[in-house]
């Protein structure tokens, strides 16, 4: 098994008599894009933050590429770069000066070849209030990454951008992975969550109520498949269940089934067609998505 | 280049493209050094005297008292400071720098009007330039300790701006600046005791023109420094424990 980049154990945060972060567990391999995914409010900022080493944690083990957060925060500068969900820079700062000056402060020359990777090479001169959403959003990615950290924290980093901007976003996210940098992802995009990452925990009411591949936690739950076919003569239309498969509607040609043991189904429509001496003209297994497994966790308050 | 001086120098770059820093402290300053110093110079001949001193007494409380707290707040409400913070640039330099460059943008406008009033309204020049310059030097830090104070103390960029009123107004009346601190009424006359800028007229007038005032010019002189030392230490420990809060 890969080793861990950042491992919580038995973490609590709370504001006065409210919980944020319920004595979680949580480990994220070296190299993986690792989503951290939940409702506003359920305790994956305030989990970020106790990593990121800005905020204290009332109890509970932290370590981020063998680091101590809480107490070695100058050794964490070194090895972590952080996107916050809101931050900003003064909006009289060139993109280019705000770079030398994070360099600067952490006692290296300037990477302006990081603002040139993220496509900002006609933005350099520019200043903070003149760049777009997207050129702010990049910026602030390549001021995370101006210490060649192990691991990076981004937390939120596509919200508010345009579907262009967000693919350019995803795009150099996947090229840090490339590079061997671990990322930890907190975001609110299922689809987002779904493509990107690894593995990734869904946090509710300050626990994780889910962990794995997205595969994995989509596969969990009462969650069923559903399977969509259409025949050359229309045979399965009657609308009736088949094994396992509960039959919902016909529609334009189609039948649709829904069922938690797909393989099993897809075998027993297929026999069932082949005895009509039908032909199956199409077939689709669509798999319940995360953002519908989300919801059922939601719905569930994090309760199976 | 050291980290400090390279955040140093691009805060100077800002502060140049920044209008409302231009306007806070040098163009507003600057027109009421010209408009008022004609206009005192003109009703009260003695004025002309300490002219120099008295309006860069203005200039510096406008620039420190008024336009050194905002930026604070605004960099705390939209998230500068986390983001410097999680940059490795540390607090404390963050705070520096804001006194450092303020000290200079209002350095240099004293140095204009110290130029100027005698070219412009026949202002008397001080006896002793070097008093003049170390009571200057000593007035500009504690006033712009004082609007740090403000800035780290103010919850939002309204409750600045009250604060920064609170004090920049009283400290034009009641300090002896626009006219003399004599004519005021013994209680109004305490409560400006309050304000630096009152012990820094009082040092300029005894110590740099060597003129009769109230209370000794090296008293006035030492509760400006202390006054100053003491809004600054306060601005830091507040600085930092807000950054605590903040952070939980």
């Amino acid at each position: 098994m890969a080793e861990a980049a950042i491992r919580v154990q038995g973490l609590i945060k709370r504001y006065g008599p409210t919980i944020a972060v319920n004595g979680i567990d949580l480990e994220v391999r070296k190299g993986e894009i690792f989503g951290l995914l939940g409702p506003n409010g359920a305790g994956k900022t305030t989990t970020l933050e106790c990593l990121e080493g800005i905020r204290k944690a009332d109890r509970g083990r932290m370590t981020v590429d063998g680091c101590n957060p809480q107490s070695d925060r100058k050794e964490l500068r070194r090895r972590l770069g952080v996107q916050l969900q809101s931050s900003s820079l003064p909006d009289t700062i060139r993109a280019d000066e705000a770079m030398a000056l994070v360099c600067a402060w952490h006692g290296l020359p300037p990477r302006f070849d990081l603002l040139r990777d993220f496509g900002m090479e006609a933005s350099l001169k520019k200043q903070y209030h003149a760049l777009s959403t997207g050129q702010k959003r990049r910026l602030h990615l390549a001021l995370a990454l101006a210490n060649d950290p192990a691991v990076v924290v981004l937390d939120e980093p596509t919200a508010g951008l345009d579907v262009q901007g967000r693919a350019q976003l995803h795009d150099a996210i996947r090229a840090l992975k490339s590079q061997g940098i671990t990322i930890l992802l907190a975001t609110h995009d299922m689809a987002e969550a779904e493509t990107l990452c690894d593995r990734l925990a869904i946090m509710i009411h300050g626990n994780i109520a889910a962990v794995g591949t997205p595969a994995q936690v989509t596969a969990t739950g009462r969650g069923e498949t559903r399977i969509v076919v259409r025949t050359i003569n229309g045979s399965l239309l009657q609308g009736c269940d088949i094994g396992n498969a509960r039959f919902t509607k016909a529609s334009e040609g189609y039948g649709e089934w829904m069922c938690s043991d797909a393989a099993a189904a897809v075998i027993d429509l297929l026999r069932k067609v082949q005895a009509a001496g039908d032909t199956v003209a199409d077939l689709r297994v669509e798999r319940p998505s995360l953002e519908e497994r989300f919801l059922e966790l939601v719905e569930g308050g994090g309760q199976e | 280049m050291n980290a400090f001086l390279l955040h140093l120098w691009v805060q100077f770059r800002m502060d140049a493209r920044e209008r409302g820093t231009l306007l806070t402290f040098y163009a507003v300053p600057l027109i009421f050094f010209v408009v008022m110093g004609a206009v005192f110079s003109s009703i009260n001949p003695t004025a002309k005297e300490t002219l120099a001193a008295s309006m860069s007494i203005f200039a510096v409380t406008m620039g420190a008292v008024l336009g050194a707290p905002i930026p604070l707040v605004k960099m705390r409400e939209s998230g500068v400071l986390r983001a410097y913070r999680v940059s490795g640039v540390p607090s404390r330099a963050v705070l520096l720098i804001q006194e450092v460059s303020a000290f200079f943008h209002l350095l240099l406008v004293s140095a204009v009007i110290f130029a100027a009033a005698p070219l412009l309204f026949g202002a008397g020049l001080p006896r002793d330039y070097t008093g003049y310059f170390i009571i200057l030097l000593i007035y500009i830090f504690a006033s712009i300790a004082l609007g740090l104070l403000i800035g780290v103390t103010a919850r939002s960029q309204s409750m600045a701006t009250m604060l920064s009123q609170a004090v920049f107004l009283p400290s034009l009346l009641l300090s002896g600046i626009m006219f003399p601190a004599s004519m005021l009424p013994k209680p109004l006359l305490w409560l400006g005791r309050i304000f630096p800028a009152t012990h820094a007229m009082q040092s300029f007038s005894v110590l740099a023109y060597h003129l009769k005032a109230n209370y000794s010019g090296a008293l006035a002189l030492g509760i400006t420094a202390c006054s100053g030392m003491l809004a600054m230490g306060i601005a830091v420990w507040r600085f930092e424990a807000a950054g605590r809060e903040e952070l939980g």
